[in-house]
């Protein structure tokens, strides 16, 4: 910086401090214009002639500055009611206009049980590609840890009520119930009464903070387009007209259920740092099953230890506060929509019910929807299962009055028994063997009752016993499996009965080799790398790799597993959890060299996890580079945002097109040398003098402005540091002078 | 009838100190002048000298341009005052080997640029002569570019590039400048002072 330029800084950073007028202040750290302006609107469209053709329509939210938006997936994956395949990105420019079609974007991260999208900011809005790091910074939501959102929580959920000509909305409620389920635990959905319109699904449920909690999710049922939830807007067939004949915009109904944002963290990680997981051993794609989707066998729980039922009740006391429906399921896949009603008293109940959702589970098994911890109402509860949109299975529990002493088994556990007679193992995956022991608890027995105890194999009856109660009122007993020929692998269930009534079922695992209790599945689990799939098979194991590795590879050996066992792979980066699959067991049932790939790794360390029955079985951790993820400088989404105006102080007229450089905290105006790395954001204003920051401010940090046009005279300052009382925003107008 | 005599000569007022002292003046004017001119000039023209040990390169730019070395190329800097397109200088490198020509690796940044820049067009190519007398080619294009952020009301601008492209020491160096097209030939003469600077 010239002398000139450095005397003149001094005379006119008293002048620019003077010259600053705040004219907009808020003393929340609730920032709901930042969460606005984080809100896209997608399009889904199709190329029909020359032209296109929205098919698809929902909201979204941008989660990091390079343009990774939050969605549902219903809305953005092709398929046969969303069968566009361009996705256009329409961001809020005026906050109380609609939004304005800018940007293409691609998917990144999909997973359509959970019915959550990851898109990627890729293409201007006429395709061409976006160069690497050239898109400016967009403003983001921080995504909150959903599992500490409590019932009667606050929250503001944040969309676009329509098609696209409306500006974004925000609606307020609080959280009602927790609705639980396998895939996520007790909190696999949040409930609310808030007023949520089916567009606004795939947007942001925000909590006091301001961080995402979770993205309103409804998938829209309908068996004719001329449902309500469905608009025409288009003259897609070029007749002239816009009417039924048309292809419509699917809408649906209003919104009730909220997907909890932890389910999205995985997908985030894994996007914004690029990685990119591959089975390279067995093929991803699967035949979808011919037969139709199909529940059976609902009955109720009070209580869910390890995703399987404590015991079954059919009626309850009063002051209830945990009941579960579990149901074996067939068929389904994650396009499948699932439904439940809840009535109580013939009354439809929406705090329990579960609007049409995503089907978030495998293939086929066992399946339970419920809530813990939450007071049900006396009353007779009916619950109605549908898929697609068609009743599938019905059952009813009555709620009230006081305890009664029934018998009942509970609490079955599998294993094996040493000579003393305990049982040991991990509960609910045996190793290949000769017998398989459950031990249950019972209560309330009286002698001479009839039990009856039957094991299936793979949902075939293999034994079954039945017998009168000898044992006593109650404590625990145990009943063994002695199949002749074995324990083959596969999938095992127990049934036990009282007087012909199910009181008790529990399912478990058969699988590896037999050493002492413990199944050993899978051996050799090792890290490698390589410069081609083919070679990872033979190169030594590797547990420290160099930070510019291309590819990571993990190869095992497995042993004696069946076909259609389900398995997970985990896999974190320095703790966090970034890929998990769930996947039925496809190939062979003993080999080796099963191999997986991760591709781009950047520095962290890295831990892979196989699990089978929600027991992890072994896992194995590498080191890349130092073994810790990189800062990433941008990643706070927290601070104040700050625009304004600069005008020439002749005229009072905007001056368009002047940058407005904010130096970092470590360097004053005299220390800056023009040199980018000292540089903490840069705007450009516009047309009408106005510019924005797309990087937010951190509070009481010091930071220096320097603002040079030409024909102006130049404008710094050291020590402009914003503190609590200026809020989240923060406006101000710059007037320049000329030389 | 009487006669008026008119008398044309003229007393002369200033004393030989004061005739001295205004010709003083006027010369401390003009040499006040000068000097801010001059010194003028100095800021103007006040550059800055990079070097790249690594790329082998060093390099004047005007002082007061922001400096990076962050994307694909060794360095660039852009003139942050300027109201408009911001005047960029880069200079990047690119692999060669003995059978890429030099009109290859311009197609391959035409067909690349293409991808990203808006109306991306190819005015034509020609002949350069570096101020070292190096023949280089040169290739013109223009482009439109939008600056401000998405959220607000820019507007675009109408940017003319010019590429010099030489191939040294088995690399193609490409240096570049980009302006907006209303002060094109303006951000010339800054870029043709640079290239005489350029030592690679």
């Amino acid at each position: 910086m010239s002398i000139q330029k450095k005397l003149f800084s001094i005379i006119i950073l008293f002048w620019l401090m003077s010259g600053v007028v705040v004219q907009s202040q808020s003393t929340s750290s609730f920032d709901l214009d930042r969460l606005k302006r984080a809100t896209v609107f997608i399009y889904q469209a199709r190329n029909f002639a020359d032209r296109l053709n929205i098919t698809c329509v929902t909201t979204g939210s941008i989660v990091s500055y390079d343009g990774l938006i939050l969605t549902n997936a219903h809305s953005v994956v092709q398929g046969s009611r969303c069968n566009g395949n361009t996705l256009i990105i329409a961001i809020t420019v005026d906050l109380d206009e609609p939004p304005i079609p800018k940007y293409r974007a691609e998917l990144v991260q999909v997973d359509a049980g959970l019915d959550i999208a990851l898109l990627r900011i890729n293409r201007e809005l006429d395709g061409r590609l976006i160069a690497d790091g050239t898109l400016p910074p967009l403003p983001f939501v921080q995504v909150a840890d959903s599992s500490e959102v409590l019932i009667d929580q606050n929250i503001t959920i944040v969309g676009y009520p329509d098609t696209g000509n409306e500006p974004v909305d925000v609606a307020r409620g609080t959280i009602t119930a927790f609705i639980a389920e396998p895939r996520g635990g007790n909190q696999s959905w949040f409930k609310t009464r808030a007023t949520i319109p089916g567009a606004m699904s795939g947007g942001g449920a925000y909590n006091s903070e301001g961080e995402l909690i979770g993205i309103p999710t409804t998938v829209p049922v309908t068996l004719s387009d001329a449902d309500i939830s469905c608009k025409f807007i288009e003259d897609t067939n070029r007749d002239g007209l816009i009417n039924t004949n048309d292809q419509c915009i699917p809408i649906g109904d209003f919104i009730s259920t909220i997907r909890p944002s932890n389910f999205a963290q995985r997908l985030i990680r894994s996007a914004s740092l690029n990685l990119d997981v591959d089975n390279l051993t067995t093929p991803e794609i699967r035949p979808s099953p011919i037969d139709p989707p199909s529940f059976s066998r609902l009955f109720f729980s009070p209580s869910v230890v390890d995703g399987l039922p404590s015991t079954v009740v059919g009626s309850l006391p009063a002051n209830t506060n945990s009941l579960y429906l579990f149901f074996d399921y067939r068929n389904m896949t994650p396009q499948t929509v699932y439904e439940v009603r809840v009535t109580k008293d013939g009354v439809p109940d929406p705090t329990f019910s579960l609007p049409p959702v995503r089907w978030s589970g495998g293939e086929n098994g066992l399946w339970y929807v419920g809530s813990r911890d939450q007071p049900w109402a006396n009353g007779i509860y009916e619950f109605s299962l549908l898929i697609n949109g068609l009743a599938t299975g019905t059952q009813r529990i009555t709620i009230g009055g006081g305890a009664t002493p029934e018998p009942t088994f509970s609490n079955i556990v599998f294993g094996l028994l040493d000579l003393q007679g305990n049982l040991l193992g991990n509960g609910y995956v045996l190793p290949s063997g000769s017998i398989a022991t459950a031990r249950f608890v019972f209560a309330n027995m009286a002698d001479n009752l009839n039990w009856t105890t039957i094991w299936y194999f793979n949902d075939g009856e293999i034994a079954r016993a039945e017998d009168v109660w000898s044992f006593g009122a109650s404590g625990s007993n145990v009943v063994n499996l002695r199949p002749q020929g074995g324990l083959f692998p596969g999938k095992y269930r127990l049934e036990l009965y009282i007087n012909n009534a199910l009181s008790a079922t529990s399912d478990f695992i058969v699988a590896g080799a037999q050493e002492g209790p413990l199944p050993i599945i899978f051996t050799d689990l090792a890290y490698t790398s390589a410069d081609s799939p083919f070679e990872a098979l033979n190169t030594p194991a590797i547990s420290s790799f160099p930070n510019l590795v291309d590819t990571l590879y993990v190869r095992f050996n497995w042993q004696q597993i069946a076909a259609g066992t389900l398995w997970t792979v985990r896999w974190l980066v320095d703790d966090q959890l970034f890929f998990e699959q769930t996947e039925p067991w496809i190939t062979t049932e003993s080999g080796s060299n099963f191999l997986l790939s991760l591709t781009n790794p950047p520095d962290g360390t890295y831990t892979l996890q196989l699990i089978v029955n929600n027991l992890q079985i072994i896992e194995t951790t590498a080191i890349v580079g130092i073994g810790q993820l990189p800062i990433d400088r941008f990643s706070e989404a927290e601070g104040v945002t700050f625009s304004g105006k600069i005008i020439d102080t002749a005229t009072q007229i905007g001056i368009p097109n002047v940058s407005i450089i904010l130096v970092s905290e470590d360097f004053s105006v005299g220390d800056f040398v023009w040199d980018q790395e000292q540089v903490f954001a840069i705007a450009t204003s516009d047309r009408n003098g106005d510019f924005q920051f797309d990087r937010p401010l951190s509070l009481e940090t010091p930071y220096s402005v320097v603002i040079e046009a030409r024909g102006y005279l130049p404008i710094t300052a050291d020590g402009f540091e914003l503190d609590n009382e200026v809020g989240n925003t923060l406006d101000i107008v710059i007037e320049m002078v000329r030389d | 009838m009487s006669l008026v005599e008119i008398n044309l000569s003229t007393e002369n007022t200033l004393t030989p100190r004061q005739r001295i002292a205004t010709y003083v003046s006027v010369f401390v004017i003009f040499i006040g002048i000068y000097f801010g001119y001059v010194i003028r000039e100095s800021a103007i023209n006040q550059t800055v000298v990079y070097s790249n040990v690594q790329a082998g390169l060093i390099a004047s730019y005007p002082d007061g341009w922001l400096i990076d070395e962050d994307g694909d190329y060794i360095f660039r800097v852009r003139d942050m005052s300027n109201l408009g397109f911001k005047t960029v200088i880069q200079v990047q490198t690119l692999p060669v080997n003995t059978d890429v020509a030099e009109r290859n690796l311009l197609d391959q940044l035409t067909l690349s640029r293409s991808q990203f820049l808006i109306d991306y067009n190819v005015l034509g190519y020609s002949e350069f002569t570096l101020p070292n007398e190096d023949v280089a080619i040169a290739m013109n294009y223009t482009f439109v570019s939008r600056d401000t952020s998405p959220f607000l009301e820019g507007i675009s601008s109408v940017v003319v590039g010019l590429d010099i492209l030489t191939i040294q020491r088995g690399q193609a160096l490409i240096i570049t400048l980009r302006a907006d097209a209303s002060i094109y030939e303006q951000a010339l003469t800054t870029f043709n002072n640079f290239l005489s600077d350029l030592n690679y």
